[in-house]
């Protein structure tokens, strides 16, 4: 169960400036006011452009920086007072995600187990576990090093989800992989929701529709900063009045370019 | 603690796995001080030889046959120099002095009317200005023979021409006197701690950085002091091996030594291995902490590099400042880092047994440096990936 309330983050950032001059500072507000409720059970999408302040929500949920206002909540857990707890229950995909390149697969993904407190054995069963379910057991004892993009991206989320969190988040987890690779993550998302998976709550960001059409229970659009709209696909779709998701979602998230 | 050794063991077989980088580190660190070791020890060497072999060289010394006595008496034999000596002294071909005599010399001296000799070198031939000494030595015994041969015929005391005798003493012991020549090793020593600690401690922060696993190594449930304190051990540790390395690669350096007297002065056993290692640790404790501390505000490798020099030209520079104060050891020496570790070793290699008092200010600097920086780094990585 993940719980963010209005929150809302600025930054400050530089402007180009000059060779002896300093660029002027600009405050850029990343986001003002994003709601996202994630239930167990259940795969819940952050669709937005690129730049619409997705990325850094999670990142404020993943507590690497605290929110300017507003509530994140994992479980019960406020990330700001206890984000060593909170960060026990979560597994995530981040917008970085390098791995060692000196270390196998597998040593990727146990260095992580043993860091959430796992032994090593544990942490080694898991990995095969893992690259099971990810199909990656080819790669598994490979240096990272010249991985391809799909591998690495596997080992990222292998080394997330090593400690079997009840939370998984995933910034744009399909970024850079081929259909075969999306389609298999696809798959594992879906069982990692199911009872047997163990009813996980997913939330994951993406501004590829397809992706939100085929896998998401509940949608969260956001746009410039804010959350726009919320509710399944077919509720969105009425709430448009569209018959195309894509075409619904322009309109939810930029009413202003549509009406001009 | 538990996740600091694990931080640790993971730093340290990944910085162990990167052959090709700890190769490029070893190699100078090991094999560069034995070698200049040896070259100073062969260019002592050719001097002793000199010393030994007594000879020196002439132009027409068929001119003065007097002269020629004398220094035959000294058990010295006279080469006749080549006649292109002073383009060959120039061209440092030619690595001795030459003394060359007038054609009127014997003549001018049988009338009292003191003959000019001249004793050729070049400051700029080393070599060759060494042997100088050795010639005037000569020429002032003639003088001073001459001189008591001619009072002695007048009646008068040779005793008046000494009216003070010179004795020289040395206060110097043997090691001590090795030193001068040995001083150049724990430069070696201090910089291995450098090259040892560098990589791991830029590839532990701006490295780690820059390929992006820093962000998902923070989404850890481990507090960040831990994962510093288990990287900073790593680092320094690291340090620590090529110090090691470098200070036992002087062993076996001592018998490439050419000069036997060198090698009876130079004494550098395990335990001079062991307490060199040993003044190291608060060297490299307190350096990975402060590369980790410039390096972890860095965005890339390359950047933390370009802030690294500065500390890298501190250290390392920092036995000049012997050279450059010859007043001899000042108090604050052993409260600046490098410029203690090198003003104990030296002490050492002298054969000195170390007071607490002395240690104990390096250990102190050490200690604080490190808490501090890695308070510094501790804090710093969050605000590195939030950016």
């Amino acid at each position: 169960m993940i719980e963010i309330q209005d929150v809302h983050k600025q930054f400050v950032a530089a402007t180009g400036g000059g060779l002896f001059k300093r660029g002027k500072k600009r405050v850029v507000h990343a986001v003002q006011g994003v709601t996202v409720t994630a239930a167990d059970g259940r795969i819940t999408g952050l669709l937005g452009a690129n730049g619409a302040g997705k990325t850094t929500t999670l990142r404020m949920l993943a507590g690497l920086f605290a929110p300017d206002r507003g509530h994140i909540a994992c479980d019960g857990i406020v990330v700001k007072d206890a984000p060593l707890k909170a960060l026990a229950r979560m597994g995530i995909l981040g917008d970085a995600h390098g791995l060692y390149p000196r270390l196998s697969a597998r040593e990727n993904i146990a260095y992580f187990g043993r860091l959430h407190g796992m032994d090593p054995d544990a942490a080694n069963a898991r990995a095969d576990e893992l690259a099971r379910l990810l199909e990656m057991q080819a790669i598994l004892d490979r240096r990272a090093e010249g991985f391809s993009q799909g591998e690495r991206m596997k080992t990222a989320l292998a080394r997330a989800l090593v400690h079997d969190p009840a939370n998984i988040v995933l910034d744009e987890p399909t970024n850079g992989l081929d259909v075969l690779a999306t389609r298999a993550l696809r798959e594992a998302l879906r069982w990692l929701k199911s009872p047997e998976g163990g009813g996980k709550c997913i939330v994951f960001s993406t501004h590829i529709m397809q992706e939100v059409e085929q896998l998401c229970d509940e949608v969260v659009v956001v746009s410039h900063g804010r959350s726009v709209a919320h509710g399944s696909v077919p509720a969105l779709l009425e709430l448009a009045g569209e018959q195309r998701f894509e075409d619904a979602f322009v309109k939810l998230a930029f009413p202003q370019e549509v009406a001009a | 603690m538990k996740q600091a050794l694990i931080v640790f063991a993971k730093e340290l077989s990944d910085g162990l796995r990167d052959r090709r980088t700890l190769l490029r580190i070893l190699i100078p660190a090991v094999l560069m001080g034995p070698l200049l070791l040896a070259a100073l020890s062969s260019l002592i060497a050719s001097f002793e030889e000199r010393a030994e072999r007594r000879e020196i060289m002439a132009v027409g010394m068929a001119n003065a046959p007097t002269l020629k006595n004398f220094i035959e008496r000294q058990t010295y034999t006279i080469k006749d120099a080549p006649a292109d000596y002073e383009a060959r002294l120039r061209a440092t071909t030619l690595l001795e002095p030459v003394l060359v005599v007038p054609a009127d010399f014997e003549a001018k001296l049988l009338a009292g009317e003191a003959p000019t000799v001249e004793v050729v070198g070049d400051s700029a031939n080393q070599r060759a200005s060494g042997g100088i000494g050795a010639i005037k030595g000569l020429l002032w015994g003639f003088n001073n023979e001459r001189a008591a041969l001619n009072l002695a015929m007048r009646g008068v005391s040779v005793e008046l021409l000494k009216p003070i005798d010179i004795e020289e003493r040395d206060l110097a012991s043997v090691q001590a006197r090795a030193t001068r020549i040995t001083s150049i090793i724990p430069m070696f020593i201090i910089m291995a701690v450098l090259y040892g600690a560098l990589t791991a401690a830029l590839d532990s922060t701006a490295g780690e950085r820059e390929r992006g696993s820093l962000e998902p190594l923070l989404m850890n449930p481990a507090p960040h002091g831990a994962i510093v304190a288990g990287k900073w051990g790593a680092v320094a540790l690291l340090g620590m091996a090529v110090a090691l390395l470098a200070s036992i690669s002087f062993v076996p350096a001592q018998w490439l030594l050419k000069s036997d007297s060198l090698q009876a002065m130079f004494q550098f056993g395990m335990q001079e291995v062991l307490a060199f290692w040993l003044l190291q640790i608060p060297l490299a404790a307190g350096l990975s902490g402060l590369l980790m501390a410039l390096a972890i505000r860095s965005k890339t490798f390359k950047e933390a590099q370009a802030g690294s020099t500065l500390v890298i030209t501190a250290v390392s520079l920092a036995p000049m400042v012997t050279l450059l104060n010859p007043g001899g050891d000042a108090p604050w020496y052993l409260w600046v880092p490098g410029l203690a570790q090198n003003t104990l070793m030296l002490a050492v290699l002298k054969g000195e047994g170390l007071r607490w008092a002395q240690v104990m200010p390096s250990v102190v600097v050490g200690v604080v440096l490190t808490v501090a920086t890695l308070y510094y780094v501790a804090r710093s990585m969050r605000a590195a990936v939030a950016r």
